[in-house]
């Protein structure tokens, strides 16, 4: 025990200096069978349809994209790009609009017929199957309007008969003109415009290449999950549905064709179905090892940290919280859409006691913008500044009676009734009413909170909703201000999931153009700063923290270092010490 | 006094034997008690300062959001929101006492008017009746519940509606096998020769002969009425939030593992809601000794002494 303490510290020191690798090759050990606890079943195999942010750990597994980030415990070395498949991080030529990527040799496809060679084909296929009409790709709608000639692609797609054979024969035939395949260990992707993001998209899952084999099934579907083809270092070698995946090692897989994952143990199992009061028993007990889906309660983190648990850990992932303000129903003859009025609630919420639920600064930080900390763009600044973050009711008492109702307002707030949901929503209610707002809440069924409630767009016309306490992870780590941007704050006329009142601000809009497209990346946080300045100015959201996720994980769990795509220690960088 | 023959008249009696039995009067004291808990909640929030809804983010938690176990500011402790347990448990009583007692009373009225019907006509009448008593307690409880709440919201009325639905067939089965006795007995026959109608018969006849098992089963159903009302409020389909209810105080404490954390939380909710069903229950005993003495012949056969007293 103490002999692993010391190593730990040693270790931590260390990695600031040198390679972790170097450290990581002294007492490393192959073997054993690491067990992965969660609430619900890893949700998609295929990589192509929407998939929950838990499934990046096991994509990280059984898939690899062009560029990949490295597990580290440090924060910056957590979000820098690197090369996965590529065999280097390429220089933008063309003025940052295009890419040319040389693919690594040695990295295989786990094919029915042997190892095979991924090449340039495949990566170009991988970006194809994203716009199929039989299950598509949220995530499409980042490269739709960047990569030359795909959004034409795509739209001839959407006329194809969803059915295995005419998408078959549409991908064969087709082509996406920005994406050129000259040879096979080399892909030029030709953008629109320049994107100074562009490696990170490559980073995201749904650009993961596609084996030739796989336009046999349809996405994700049972046939595809029987015949499925890995290219990471581990395969599926047994699926049991909302109980049980098993991941064996990929055979096809090479351990010098993958800088990232040394994949150490032999086999990975990730259990559904398990609550989150059980998962940390099993973890401080050893029966487990890893969590998957489950949230540490911040209560256990704090018992945790008394008692000295050393296994305790937090990762910046973007992730941040908000209150969406419904812009779009007529209750209360529109009150909402009155500028004042959501001013108000800026000023009225208490986020100083939102960030206290959570266990203090340490987990959380009151945010006042739409960025979040860790993500570039993200600044201090208080449009709305109350005392030590409190709120201040009296101010917000004032902008209401001036915007009309010095009678204060009624409003419906559903809460996702599960983990930290129905504590937020009273610290919010407290605060809101405290400046004379009437909240009343609405307990809402995690199963129905978002998929129902929130992300059907009818719900707030018909004003089944005033308020919602919501959250939003980026896509991806770092530059990830477009992933905060795009999905949540533009409307173009097709109501987005994610925008759920249909925010929309053309003088944002074109700063955000003009962030996306500098190459220099200083100019490019101060560009967001402005749009996040802008948005602010006529609130749609009410912003409340910015939130760093708890790890935790069991003792026999050694080299645990946070994944940041996958917002959980990484599976194939961790070895086993029972 | 001594050796003065007094009459007494049957609710004397009634009440003589209830006070005798010790633990019916423990119970009986500890509700009484609670209903002046539940009436006087507005006093005890005044006398703490603290409302049921007020958070202390301050003095009710750490900085770093954990509650505070009981002390002088917080008799109970607080819980996870910086609010006061013991000001909470006290308004949390008026809801479980007044869910549990109007939800009994509701399904009492409802179970002892179909007893009544279907016993007193029999017949198909007694068939479409009774089928309909299997028909609702086939119905698995606890589903029909949570999807009734889930499609409706969850409001008190709702929580009411929905106790009562599925407790009034006990009651409708008890009443309607003492009525198909009572209907053959004279006074009965004696009613009817007189002319009076099947009405005034059930009324003034064979209602007042079923005061006894009225009484006792309203009594029992009352604490699985605040079992129910605090299993809807676990599973979150209470009445909404902030409200203070025990079931939900319970939900709350085992959210997020709070409970590892601070025992009061799940201690004094539960000892309330254990406390309250079991003294219930136990009244509900006491009661049926004491207004029907006949049915407690297996107690009297044990302690020869009370044989005395109660022949007396």
């Amino acid at each position: 025990m103490e002999h692993r303490l010391s190593a730990a510290l040693a270790l931590g020191a260390l990695t600031l200096a040198l390679m972790s690798s170097v450290v990581v090759a002294q007492d490393a050990q192959t073997g054993g069978t690491l067990r992965v606890l969660g609430t619900a079943e890893v949700d998609r195999f295929d990589t192509v349809p929407p998939a929950t942010a838990d499934t990046g750990s096991f994509f990280r597994a059984t898939t690899r994209q062009l560029i990949n980030f490295a597990a580290s415990t440090d924060p910056q070395e957590q979000i820098a790009p690197q090369a996965d498949l590529a065999d280097s991080v390429p220089v933008p030529t063309d003025d940052g609009k295009t890419y040319t990527f040389k693919l690594r040799q040695g990295a295989n496809w786990d094919a029915p017929g042997g190892p095979r060679q991924i090449v340039a084909a495949d990566v170009e296929r991988g970006f194809m199957r994203l716009c199929n009409p039989s299950i598509p790709a949220p995530a499409v709608s980042y490269f739709e309007d960047l990569i030359v000639g795909f959004a034409d692609f795509c739209a001839g797609f959407g006329g194809v008969e969803p059915t295995v054979e005419a998408m078959k024969a549409y991908i064969e035939q087709g082509d996406v003109a920005g994406i050129e395949t000259p040879a096979d260990d080399t892909v030029v992707f030709h953008l629109n415009y320049a994107a100074n993001d562009f490696i990170y998209l490559l980073t995201l899952p749904v650009t993961t290449p596609a084996p030739v084999e796989v336009l046999d099934y349809l996405p994700d579907s049972p046939d595809y999950r029987d015949n499925y083809i890995s290219n990471g270092p581990y395969t599926i070698a047994s699926y049991v549905p909302d109980t049980k995946v098993t991941l064996e090692r990929n055979p096809a897989w090479q351990a010098e064709s993958d800088p990232l994952r040394k994949a150490y143990v032999d086999t990975i199992e990730v259990i559904a179905g398990v609550q989150p009061d059980a998962a940390m028993q099993q973890l401080q007990s050893g029966d487990g090892d890893m969590l998957y889906d489950i949230n540490v309660p911040p209560v256990t983190v704090q018992m945790l940290t008394m008692q000295g648990d050393d296994k305790i850990s937090t990762l910046a992932e973007g992730a941040s919280r908000m209150i969406w303000i419904n812009t779009v129903s007529e209750n209360n003859d529109g009150a909402l859409r009155n500028p004042l009025v959501r001013q108000a609630l800026n000023y009225a919420v208490n986020k100083a006691a939102v960030v206290q639920q959570l266990g203090g600064r340490e987990f959380a930080t009151p945010l006042n913008g739409i960025f979040p900390l860790g993500i570039l763009g993200h600044h201090d600044f208080a449009p709305y500044p109350t005392p030590d973050d409190q709120g201040d009711p009296e101010r917000a008492r004032a902008l209401l009676a001036e915007a009309g109702y010095p009678d204060g307002l009624s409003l419906k707030m559903p809460f996702r009734n599960a983990g930290n949901g129905a504590s937020e929503a009273q610290v919010l209610q407290a605060s809101l009413e405290e400046a004379g707002f009437k909240i009343e809440l609405v307990p809402t069924p995690p199963s129905d909170f978002y998929p129902r409630l929130i992300t059907n767009f009818d719900n707030a016309l018909n004003g089944v909703w005033d308020l919602v306490p919501s959250g939003w992870s980026p896509d991806w780590p770092g530059g990830a201000a477009r992933s905060i941007f795009q999905p949540q704050y533009t409307y173009d006329g097709t109501h987005g999931t994610f925008n759920f009142s249909d925010y929309n601000n053309e003088e944002a809009n074109a700063i955000a153009a003009k962030a996306l497209a500098t190459s220099d990346l200083a100019e490019a946080a101060l560009l967001w700063n402005q749009v996040d300045e802008i948005v602010m100015a006529n609130p749609p959201t009410v912003p409340l923290i910015s939130q760093t996720t708890v790890l935790y994980h069991g003792a026999g769990v050694q080299n645990f270092l946070p994944y940041a795509a996958g917002g959980n220690g990484d599976w194939t960088n961790v070895w086993l010490k029972r | 006094m001594t050796g003065e023959i007094k009459q007494r008249s049957s609710f004397e009696l009634t009440m003589r034997r209830l006070l005798s039995d010790r633990a019916g009067l423990v119970s009986l004291s500890f509700i009484l008690a609670l209903i002046a808990v539940a009436i006087g909640a507005d006093a005890i929030a005044a006398i703490t300062g603290h409302s049921a809804v007020a958070q202390f983010h301050d003095i009710g938690l750490t900085p770093t959001g954990l509650p505070v176990p009981p002390g002088t500011d917080f008799l109970f402790g607080s819980d996870q929101l910086g609010r006061d347990v013991m000001v909470r448990l006290a308004y949390g009583a008026r809801v479980s006492l007044s869910i549990g007692v109007v939800a009994s009373l509701l399904a009492a009225l409802i179970g002892v008017t179909v007893g009544l019907v279907a016993g007193y006509f029999g017949g198909w009448i007694d068939g479409v009746l009774g089928r309909l008593m299997d028909l609702v307690m086939s119905i698995p409880v606890l589903l029909c519940m949570l999807s009734l709440v889930a499609v409706f919201g969850s409001s008190l009325a709702l929580s009411v509606t929905v106790i009562v639905f599925f407790s009034w067939t006990t009651m409708g089965r008890v009443i309607r096998g003492q009525v198909l006795s009572l209907k053959e007995r004279e006074f009965v026959l004696a009613s009817r020769s007189m002319g009076a109608g099947h009405l005034s018969i059930m009324v003034t006849d064979i209602l007042p002969n079923l005061g006894a098992p009225i009484i006792i089963y309203t009594t029992m159903m009352v604490p699985t009425s605040i079992i129910f009302e605090a299993t809807l409020s676990f599973l979150g389909l209470g009445i909404a939030p902030p409200a203070p209810s025990w079931g939900g105080m319970l939900a709350e404490a085992a959210n997020n593992s709070i409970y590892m954390f601070a025992w009061w939380l799940v201690l004094f909710p539960g000892l309330a809601l254990l406390l309250t069903t079991l003294s219930f229950n136990i009244l509900g005993d006491a009661l049926r000794d004491a207004l029907d003495p006949s049915s407690s012949k297996h107690r009297l056969r044990k302690k020869p002494s009370k044989l005395v007293e109660a022949a007396s």
